[in-house]
This record gives structure tokens, sequence and C-alpha cells, in this order.
């Protein structure tokens, strides 16, 4: 009777340890957010390096976050402050974020390059909206490249441009995301 | 005995499905996580306490950013309770043209002339303190102005010698200021002023006033300000009155526009703090606005 005991305790241990999935689970040590409006009147950039992700490839799972308030860049102080104050309202609304699952069913634990279609809720000035956005996925030596551009409209998350600025800042924000992700 | 390892295998199945639970936790609370525990090791400093450097007559606890020029332009008219002859004080007009330029983000200079009493006026804000929150906490942001008046305005007294000197007047002021939440926002100024000239022998040259101001905002890009600058009564002049003012900024892009009434007809510090005549009570009231317009001069980040 104690052997079976201790059996069923080991057996029931392994399953514990097994399936925490340290292994699979890559996360964001470098990265590089960027943003551009296009206007006739006025061109506008910032970017950030504060990206935070991570990126589950058992299960295809993946998550990123960046706070409104790491953007730097800008035509002048004020206009950050503006952008922070008027338009993002980064204190309500103090991170923009990406999460969902990865389309594609391809095995991210060999090294190549991949193109991928990542699905999920992407978040900006507290208002979410299902999206796909593709993504260059290069693996290589156990580190995870991953590359994006997609653009955001403005209207779609509540962001009013006033009539007086219509001519400096597009509704259509194009974004650039670049990050190197590892083993955690 | 059966009935143990039953217990023990049901307790094991239990904590086994929790940590698998736990194993599928949502990436981006682990994500949420760590910016919580970012937040905590560094220092968030609090931005725009008030749309610009001034609330009405006198400054804010805001500097202007480093290589930006902020050209300001400033009118009272007269008093309202001129009456429908003047239209209600918009025949006259008195104005400040002045032009604040921040040389670090800590540090902005000012220059200005009026035309009341044909003043220049010139003076730096040096920023002391931060208010901030996270790994550095302090409660209030504040700042040293320095600023120096020359009256140009000609004297008929002939009588006396006039000096340059008896045209100087000097203001120091602290300002101790304090975002409490995203729309409201007060600032205190301890002031203390001095004019080498007084008109009379019994009247003090110096000044000791305590100026309280703040601003609600009503929408993102609207706000209502307020501002009241005490004189200790042995140091006031005599027929001069407390200057209260109240109006609203405007902002749209890199303009700030402000309107406002007020019982003040100068704008630079000596004339609104120690030299306002007028009495709301009376009716002594002058209709105003700033306008404020922000130019990057520096090289941009």
């Amino acid at each position: 009777m104690p052997f079976k005991l201790l059996t069923l305790l080991l057996v029931s241990f392994f399953f514990i340890i097994e399936p925490a999935g340290s292994q699979t689970l890559y996360s964001i040590t470098k990265s590089f957010v960027s943003f551009h409006s296009d206007a006739p009147l006025e061109l506008i950039s910032a970017s950030s390096k504060e990206l935070k992700g991570k990126i589950d490839i058992n299960k295809k799972e993946f998550a990123f976050l960046v706070k409104i308030s790491s953007f730097t860049g800008f035509n002048s102080p004020l206009q950050k402050e503006h952008f922070n104050e008027n338009y993002l309202e980064s204190s309500l609304f103090p991170a923009a974020s990406f999460s969902g699952k990865i389309i594609e069913d391809i095995d991210l634990s060999a090294d190549g390059m991949y193109t991928l279609r990542a699905k999920g809720n992407f978040t900006i000035h507290g208002i979410s909206q299902e999206r796909i956005i593709k993504s260059i996925i290069e693996v290589k030596n156990g580190l995870v490249n991953l590359k994006a551009n997609f653009t955001v409209m403005l209207a779609e998350h509540n962001i009013s441009i006033p009539k007086v600025v219509h001519e400096k800042l597009a509704s259509e924000i194009k974004v650039e995301v670049t990050a190197v992700l590892s083993k955690q | 005995m059966k009935a143990k390892i039953f217990l023990i295998s049901v307790l094991f199945i239990t904590s086994k499905s929790l940590l698998m639970a736990q194993d599928t936790t949502d990436l981006m609370a682990m994500l949420e996580q760590e910016v919580i525990g970012d937040s905590k090791s560094k220092t968030t400093y609090a931005t725009a306490t008030f749309k610009t450097t001034r609330l009405i007559n006198g400054h804010t606890v805001e500097n202007v950013g480093k290589g930006v020029m902020d050209v300001k332009i400033s009118h009272r008219f007269g008093k309202v309770n001129n009456g429908g002859y003047e239209l209600f004080g918009l025949d006259n007009a008195t104005m400040r043209m002045g032009i604040d330029y921040g040389i670090t983000k800590f540090l902005m200079i000012g220059i200005g002339r009026s035309t009341y009493q044909k003043t220049y006026d010139a003076f730096f804000k040096l920023k002391l303190l931060r208010q901030s929150s996270g790994k550095r906490r302090m409660p209030f942001t504040v700042s040293y102005i320095p600023t120096i008046a020359y009256k140009t305005l000609r004297d008929n007294d002939t009588s006396r010698k006039n000096y340059l000197s008896s045209r100087l007047y000097y203001t120091h002021q602290l300002i101790i200021g304090r975002k409490f939440s995203e729309g409201t926002s007060f600032q205190l100024l301890p002031t203390y002023s001095h004019r080498n000239l007084v008109k009379f022998a019994k009247e003090s040259n110096e000044l000791f006033a305590i100026g309280i101001g703040g601003r609600q905002k009503i929408t993102k890009r609207l706000s209502l300000n307020a501002e009241y600058y005490y004189q200790l009564p042995d140091y006031k002049l005599t027929g001069t009155s407390n200057s209260l003012s109240v109006g609203v900024d405007i902002e749209t892009g890199g303009h700030v526009f402000q309107l406002h009434f007020t019982n003040s007809q100068g704008m630079n510090e000596r004339t609104f703090i120690s030299e306002t005549t007028g009495k709301w009570e009376k009716g002594d009231i002058y209709f105003g606005f700033n306008i404020s317009r922000v130019f990057t001069i520096g090289k941009r980040k």
C-alpha cells in the first residue's frame, strides 16, 4: 500500500511540473516601436524602446504592451504633452496592447523565417479592436526576431482630431515594430 | 487506507488543475505585473500641471521646454464700468509683448515690454523640485522666479534728482504647485517685492504678498482659472487693492488663448501685485486676453 501511495505521489508530481512550459515562453529583451503621422502640413514621429511582450510558441499565444508615456520624439516638447494629455489621454489609458493567438500552425521551435498572422485584441485609448496583424518572424540561435508594420485609424479608437489641426495630423497612423525575444 | 489514498489523489488532482489554470494565465496579466513593477522602480514626473507658463497675470509652475520660444501677446482693455460710451472698456487697451525661452528643461528666461507705464521686465524661472511618483516621490513642484522691472515712463517731478535706480523694481517669487488630479491643479506663490522709490516717506519699500491660483479643466482643451494675490496689510501702498482674476484657457495645438476678467491693469509682477487700483465691487474690472504661441527653435530630440 505505501508503495502505491508513493508512486501516485511521484506521478502526480511529474504531472504538475511537466506542463509549466517555461521552455516555450519567449520574452522581449530589446524593442523599438515607432509611429508616423504623415499629414499635408506636418510630419510627426515618435518612438519607444519600452515595448514589453511575450510569445508562447507552444500554445501560439502572444501579448504585447507599451506605455504611451514612454514615446519620445515629436516636433516639440509641447506636442508630446498634448499627445499624452489630449489625444491618447495616457493618465486614463496608460498603455497600448495587443494580445491573442497566432493563426498559422507553424512550429516556431525550429530555426527559420516565418510570415505569420497574429489575431487578437488591439487596444489603444481604451478601445479594443479585433485585428489581424501580419508579422515576419525569424528564429535563429534561440532568439526570435519580430518585425511588423501596420496602421492605426484614429477614428476607430475614438481619438478625435480637432478641426484646427486637420491638416497637421493624419487620420491614419503608421506603426512599425521590431523586437528581439529570448527564452525566459 | 483506501479512503486516505482517494483523499490524497483528489487533493493532488485538484492542486494540479489549479496549477494548470495558472499556467494558461493570460500573458497580458504577466506583462501588466511587469509594468506595475516598473512603475514602482522608476520615477514618473507630473506633466501639464497648467496649460502654459502664465495662469492669468502671474506665473505658473510650468516652464517651456528646452529650445522652445513662447511669444506672448497680452491685452487688458479699459474698465468694464466705463459704460457703453467706451464700449465697456474696449476703446482703451494696455498691452504687454513678451518672449519666453527655455534654455534647459529646468531654466527659462523671459523679457517683455508693457505699455502700462512703459515698463520693461526680465526674469528667469528655475525649477527646483518636480512633482513625481514612483521610486522618488515628491508632492510638489517648486520654482523660483526673480523678476526685474524697469519703468521708463518720464517723471515730471523735476524738483528732485532722478536716478536710474529709482525706476527699478525687484520681485522674488517661489511657486509651490501641485497637480492634484488630471483636471485640478493649485499653486501658492510667496512673494517678496522691493521698490527703490516710493511716493511717500511713510510707505514701505518692501512688500510681502502671497498668491494663490488654481485651474480646473472642463474639457480636454478648456480650463477655468482663478488667481488672487494677498498683500500683507503693513506693506500695502495706499489706495491699492489685492489682485483677483478669473479666466479660461483655450488650447489649440501650439496656441493657448487665455481670456479673463481682472481688477489689475498691469501685467508684470510688481504692477499687478502691488499697484492694483481696481475694485471688483465697484465694477473696476478689466477684460483681457493673453495669446501664447510656441515655436521650437532648438534642435529637436
